[in-house]
């Protein structure tokens, strides 16, 4: 069992494994996406029930949701992949990291934005400074230091190396955002999924919306792969291995 | 022990060479906060109730423009690289060099914070709050701030960067310091926020060193 | 025991004293519970300023609402079943204000104590179900003597 896992870590790790591998993965999560995600919005926006006392309004709900689990599940990611990369110096990690902060900034804004525009017609505001919302909003600023460092390093190793530090330091943002509508009496409503409890909806309501979550877990695994292979591309290039299969795809006429 | 002392040493007597440079941060504080009568309202009503945020504010950007300078002049002249090759373990030295930072721009800052706070009519009972508050919520401006300082120190220009690194992070002790002032003015408790400053504080203390240094070590790998 | 692994454990027993302390710290903090906004049992126990900007949160009083006829104001009382203040507003109220419902209201005690909000914001809950799944669980409860409190 270890042996194999250390060996599949290995076969990945190496940017050369990766991009091999990476190519069939890539075509089933992104077909996945594509189905789960145009399924569960279908189902979710116009045949779900609507609520009792939001009526349609809270349909937000299935974009809502899944985006900000994502948002907060890829910070989560990055910084493990930090980690990676600070302690087995690992490339792959760092080029994914990389890849995965401008993805995760992206549903980080789309969470924020779609929440705001939720909280408009039930809150009666557009925003409050209570604690989920700012955490969630530290979060999007977390990402674009992320970004913005990367942006700011020429040299690359160096760059991917003092992002994991500011990722892992950034982590303490994420319990916060978890627990922040527990610890503090906030506006925002607790989770709508716990991982423990049955979620307090009926089946035809949480069906769709976990749909959507998959498809739009589907959805970034699928550009972190499409961003991670074009990275590697690009910092490979003078190997052999990117060269040989550069001139065969020009010779097959690609 | 003594390494660390060296180190503040060191570092505050350097610093006192260049005065000017110390003095620059707690003049822009000053300027900081009376922007803030200027420019929206003299009012007593107004400068009252927000007098806690905006000390608080100021003392922040005041801090963050005084931590580009951290690590940066022992970078360009190689003091940092010997500081890395000796036997002591690099964090102590690091916390050496945040507790110099801390005594030349944060205890400065809440030294000052009274004479402003008169200024913008806070009470003197919440002025010894608002210090209070300084007291326990600089010190983590100077550490969580070394860390960005430390990852910028290598970069030209990166003033600005550094502000983006560090301003989300300072925001939970923002909070909680100007929630103390708000509360210490409508009369209630204000020990909960005092206790979660202080709980931040140690978090801080005893993370933000290791980051810093790591830190330290790749800008010197540049 | 030889100096290195000395000065290891000397940092490992910092690390964790440092964590602990604020643990501690932390725990102390939340049980002297920070809140975001006043009760009605705070405003009716004088706890609450007078004439100052804040928050008051509580659940809207069944049968309370007043609306004028000829203007936007509103006035409605706000409970936690422990005390019961007045509100006043004016201004379109969201949504998801109705009576037995949470609601977050800014604005200020005037000196009568009766709460001037200038802003009212409805809190809800996790819980969502179809219009029909309410009702018919609204006609088991009401069967169902005495109805159970909902805190906020």
């Amino acid at each position: 069992m270890w042996t194999r896992f250390k060996r599949w870590f290995h076969q990945w790790g190496s940017p050369k494994g990766f991009y091999e591998r990476s190519q069939r993965w890539g075509f089933w999560l992104g077909l996945a996406a594509l189905i789960l995600i145009p399924a569960g919005l279908v189902w979710g926006l116009l045949f779900a029930p609507q609520d009792y006392q939001q009526g349609h309004s809270f349909r937000i709900i299935y974009f809502h949701v899944p985006a900000a689990m994502l948002a907060q599940s890829a910070y989560v990611f990055m910084a493990v992949a930090g980690l990676v990369v600070l302690v087995w110096r690992m490339k792959v990690a760092e080029m994914m990291l990389k890849s995965a902060a401008p993805i995760g900034a992206t549903f980080c804004f789309l969470a924020l934005f779609t929440g705001a525009v939720w909280g408009k017609p039930t809150w009666g505001t557009w925003w409050v400074w209570d604690a989920r919302l700012t955490s969630m909003l530290i979060l999007l600023f977390l990402y674009m230091g992320v970004i913005a460092l990367y942006g700011a390093i020429r040299d690359r190793q160096i760059a991917g190396r003092a992002a994991s530090v500011l990722v892992l330091v950034g982590v303490i943002n994420i319990p916060i955002i978890k627990y922040s509508v527990e610890w503090w009496n906030t506006l925002h409503q607790p989770a709508t999924f716990k991982l423990t409890e049955k979620p307090a909806m009926p089946v035809e309501m949480w069906a769709p919306l976990a749909l959507c979550a998959l498809g739009i877990y589907a959805c970034f695994a699928y550009c972190l792969l499409l961003r991670t292979r074009n990275e590697i591309l690009e910092r490979e290039k003078r190997t052999l291995w990117v060269r040989k299969l550069l001139t065969k795809e020009v010779e097959s006429g690609v | 022990m003594n390494a660390v002392w060296q180190v503040i040493r060191r570092d505050v007597t350097l610093a006192m060479r260049s005065r000017q440079e110390v003095a620059n941060p707690l003049i822009f504080f000053v300027l900081c906060a009376s922007l803030f009568p200027l420019g929206v309202s003299p009012d007593a009503d107004f400068l009252r109730p927000a007098a806690g945020g905006i000390l608080w504010v100021s003392a922040l950007l005041a801090t963050l423009l005084s931590l580009d300078s951290l690590f940066r002049a022992d970078l360009e002249d190689g003091a940092l690289e010997q500081l890395v090759l000796t036997r002591h373990p690099f964090f102590v030295l690091v916390l050496g060099k945040v507790a110099a930072h801390w005594l030349l721009t944060g205890l400065p800052l809440i030294l000052l914070s009274p004479l402003l706070g008169v200024m913008l009519f806070l009470p003197q009972d919440v002025i010894a709050v608002l210090m209070l508050t300084l007291l326990l919520g600089t010190p983590v401006l100077s550490l969580v701030g070394s860390v960005g300082a430390a990852l910028t120190a290598g970069l030209r220009g990166a003033g600005v960067l550094l502000s983006l690194l560090v301003i989300p992070l300072y925001v939970p002790v923002l909070i909680f310091g100007t929630g103390a002032v708000e509360a210490a003015m409508q009369g209630m408790p204000y020990n909960g926020q005092l206790a979660l400053m202080g709980g931040i504080l140690l978090v801080s203390l005893v993370t933000a060193p290791f980051a810093a240094a790591a830190a330290v070590r790749i800008s010197l790998s540049a | 025991m030889n100096p290195v692994r000395k000065q290891r454990l000397a940092i490992i027993a910092f690390v964790l004293l440092g964590l602990a302390g604020a643990v501690a710290l932390a725990l102390y903090a939340l049980s002297q519970n920070i809140n975001l906004f006043f009760s009605p049992d705070q405003v009716v126990a004088g706890e609450a300023p007078v004439e100052q900007r804040m928050r008051l949160g509580g659940m809207v009083v069944e049968g309370s609402v007043l609306r004028a006829s000829d203007s936007l104001k509103v006035q409605f009382d706000l409970t936690d079943y422990r005390g019961t203040v007045t509100v006043q507003y004016e201004g379109i109220l969201p949504d998801l204000f109705r009576e037995g419902q949470g609601i977050v209201a800014m604005g200020e005690l005037n000196s009568d104590r009766v709460f001037q909000a200038d802003e009212v914001l409805a809190k809800h809950d996790e819980k969502y179900m179809p219009p029909e799944i309410s009702r018919a669980l609204e006609r088991t409860s009401q069967a169902a003597a005495g109805e159970e409190a909902r805190p906020l």
